[in-house]
């Protein structure tokens, strides 16, 4: 009996020492937090449901670099056109000034305007004083990627192409012997062109490289795409980048507005339709017919002139016939409107022509057909167009240096 | 039916009534009159075809006055060959094309100027070559300053010169067409048999003053004027050195001194950047001779055309009797035949007198009423 009151009595103390050991432990050694490497965290038991992951929004920057989509490099430049600071500043004053013009009152900014984007905002270009131009005004900024210029494609150069606007007689109208006389009496531009290029006087050509040496200075600021692709994620919209899932994907954009430019520079046939101000303005259709006279097609197409043929007029191939440059489509929210001619106002009018499978036209790229993107997906696609514009890029028109008779 | 489909309806009943009497209206006259027209126009004529001009001069005379011959639509041959300003501009120095090209020489009349027998201060275009003459105005960055093809294409989009050309030269319009057409123009503009002095030469005695008639015995005898002014032109149709001062403006100003630049180097001639004077023939020749030689300008009208010389530096015909009185300017190169005649005064305003009987009585010309550009059916060219 003794002995088993004293198990009894000896169980209970060791239930109690148990007791205070456990209770020990949970305040001394428990109340703290214990290294890592000690204690291992339990699986908290879920509240809530568990999530399912988000649904990803859009490609991401790594995706879209994967399809060739990425930020621009640094501008190239020919090899006997080095860009320098005073070139491009001469340029620039050459880009504004009138003189530069047949008739003294027109010049590159008369229909590439900073404000509208280095378009001219028409439909079609304003052209010569006298005539209007067939095609639209397309802008100047980024053009020192590309390889080809005008909507033909005719130019593959900045200088070549700033020759043609100077001395087209629908652009500038303007006598290149004449230009450079012209040049000569304006002492501030002989000091110019003497440091720029090293050569007492000024010549044409000069002139030409350093309207290209400006316009290399005119490209993309602050582009929301650039900023995604280059980490930040809130830097396009979840539309946008909705519309980056659709441009790589259903609708089919990058098969020709590939690569950092956005642009295969290929020539295609989209079956854009006429611009209706040829049926009716007598100074389009004088241009148009000209266009056909001065491009030397055979009479049978002359006589039967009624649009712009594009790529034709290089190649003279009829399968060419409505082809044109593939714009790029960096800027695109600030340089519409759109297509050759200007015959769509708006990007939805844009994506809604090619999402009906582009337009009417023998000729059509066999690429161009329905898309069948719904209204909001459509939205999406603008919305990531639109972030391919960065800032407005506004500069003042520098002073025009004056004339003075210069010695012999 | 709503109140607006009454309406359309109303307003369209209107019409048809109106249209069929117009026509029947139209037809009856037709009928009666019909005996009376020209014939080869009885049948009724496309409205347009009616409205063409109804000769070659006439095509040419609104071509003359159409500024859409030069780029910019600025600039008609008229701007500068005023037919209201003796067919010149009466100022020193050309105006040249729009703004900004301004010319380094005065514009001469185009009165007799077809019967000349080389074009132009420097005889830079042969007699028989007018249409060049005009080419070279209208293509010329200073002058015209418009492109051969876009020309043809303006003229295709204005129906009465489209008809002109079909019914004048029997085909489409073509640049030179439209030369020849000018040309055609250019051969109309002649001193008139009112002009004093040619009355007098055919006859009538009074058709010249007393003074007027010492003043031609002058010019023929004392003052030796006949010496290069000889002719039914009264210019012997070659090329002197006067010693004339040049305008100084060709120097001065830099838009005219830009286009004098731009005009000799483009004829080759090597020191244009250095040269201080307009050299003249020289530009043709490269001849030392020739330098500073301009073409014997026809008196004929010289009476209304002043300014006077290739640089437009004197104002009247007084200034340029002055001038041969005194032997001429001076230049290395003048002409052997120019020295001092001794004329008095009064001699001088005999001779300023038989001057001003040279010019024919002046009529206003007005202003013709152009055809304006119209829209073509796209694709029918």
């Amino acid at each position: 009996m003794n002995a088993n009151r004293v198990m009894v009595a000896l169980f209970g103390a060791w239930i109690a020492f148990e007791i205070v050991i456990v209770v020990v432990v949970f305040i001394f050694v428990l109340d703290e937090e214990p290294p890592p490497t000690v204690y291992v965290r339990p699986t908290p038991l879920p509240i809530e449901p568990t999530p399912t992951p988000e649904p990803r929004i859009g490609p991401t920057a790594a995706e879209l670099r994967s399809r060739g989509l990425d930020v621009l490099p640094p501008v190239t430049m020919p090899d006997d056109n080095p860009l320098t600071a005073e070139k491009a500043e001469l340029g620039k004053i050459l880009f504004f000034d009138r003189r530069m013009s047949g008739n003294g009152f027109f010049s590159c900014a008369s229909c590439h305007f900073p404000n509208a984007g280095w378009g001219d905002g028409n439909a079609l270009s304003l052209g010569y004083p006298g005539t209007l131009h067939w095609r639209n005004s397309q802008t100047i900024i980024n053009t020192a990627y590309q390889s080809k210029l005008f909507w033909g494609g005719e130019k593959t150069s900045l200088e070549a192409q700033a020759k043609s606007a100077w001395t087209g007689n629908i652009a500038g109208n303007l006598d290149p012997i004449m230009a450079e006389e012209t040049l000569r009496q304006i002492p501030e531009y002989v000091e110019r062109f003497n440091e720029v290029f090293g050569t007492g006087s000024p010549t044409f050509g000069d002139a030409l490289r350093a309207i290209a040496a400006f316009e290399a200075t005119v490209n993309s600021q602050n582009v929301p795409f650039d900023i995604y692709l280059r980490g930040n994620q809130d830097a396009m919209s979840d539309a946008a980048l909705r519309g980056a899932g659709l441009f790589i994907g259903k609708a089919r954009c990058i098969e020709y507005h590939g690569g950092p430019l956005f642009t295969d520079q290929g020539y295609h046939n989209t079956g854009v339709p006429k611009n209706p101000d040829f049926e009716t303005d007598p100074l389009r259709q004088i241009t148009l017919r000209y266009q056909h006279r001065a491009r030397g097609v055979p009479e049978e197409v002359y006589r039967s002139a009624d649009r712009d043929l594009g790529l034709y007029y290089t190649t003279k191939q009829d399968v060419d016939k409505g082809k044109f440059r593939t714009p790029p489509l960096r800027e695109v929210g600030q340089t519409g409107p759109y297509m050759h001619n200007g015959v769509f106002e708006t990007l939805e009018e844009v994506v809604e022509f090619y999402n009906e499978g582009g337009g009417d036209d023998p000729n059509l790229d066999p690429l161009v057909r329905p898309l069948g993107l719904t209204a909001d997906e459509i939205g999406d696609v603008v919305a990531f167009l639109e972030s391919l514009t960065g800032d407005a890029i506004i500069i003042q028109a520098p002073d025009m240096p004056e004339y003075a008779v210069m010695g012999p | 039916m709503s109140v607006n489909r009454k309406l359309i309806l109303t307003v369209a009943a209107i019409l048809v009534v109106a249209v069929t009497m117009a026509g029947l209206a139209a037809w009856s006259s037709a009928s009666v009159e019909g005996g009376a027209m020209p014939s080869g126009l009885n049948s009724p004529a496309p409205a347009s075809l009616s409205a063409a001009p109804t000769s070659v001069e006439e095509l040419g005379r609104l071509l003359f006055h159409d500024g859409r011959l030069s780029g910019d639509g600025s600039t008609s041959c008229a701007t500068c060959h005023d037919p209201n300003n003796s067919y010149a501009d009466g100022k020193p120095l050309s105006d040249g094309y729009s703004r900004g090209n301004l010319y380094f020489r005065n514009t001469p009349t185009l009165l007799n100027a077809s019967r000349m027998p080389v074009y132009d201060w420097d005889g830079r275009f042969a007699q028989g070559d007018l249409a060049t003459v005009v080419r070279d105005h209208i293509a010329e960055a200073h002058f015209m300053n418009l492109d051969g093809r876009l020309l043809v294409e303006r003229m295709r989009q204005v129906p009465e010169y489209e008809d002109g050309f079909k019914q004048h030269f029997g085909s489409e319009v073509s640049y030179g067409k439209v030369l020849n057409a000018l040309v055609a123009y250019l051969q109309t503009l002649e001193s008139s048999s009112d002009n004093p002095y040619l009355a007098y030469t055919v006859g009538d005695t009074n058709a010249l003053s007393s003074q007027a008639r010492r003043g031609m015995e002058l010019f023929e005898g004392k003052a030796g004027c006949v010496q290069c002014h000889s002719g039914d032109l009264l210019s012997d149709g070659r090329f002197h050195n006067l010693g004339v001062p040049d305008n100084s403006q060709i120097f001065e100003d830099p838009q005219r001194h830009i286009t004098f630049r731009r005009f000799f180097r483009m004829f080759g001639v090597g020191e244009y950047v250095t040269m201080r004077d307009d050299p003249g023939l020289y530009a043709l020749t490269a001849n030392d001779a020739d330098r500073g030689k301009f073409r014997t300008p026809s008196l004929l009208e010289v009476a209304r055309t002043a300014p006077y010389m290739h640089g437009g530096v004197f104002d009247s015909l007084r200034e340029v009797v002055e001038f041969y009185n005194a032997g001429g300017g001076s230049s290395s190169n003048k002409d052997a035949a120019l020295r001092p005649l001794g004329l008095t005064d009064t001699e001088i305003a005999d001779l300023v007198a038989f001057l001003e009987s040279l010019g024919s009585p002046v009529e206003a010309e007005p202003e013709p009423d152009l055809p304006a550009y119209q829209p073509r059916t796209l694709g029918v060219n």
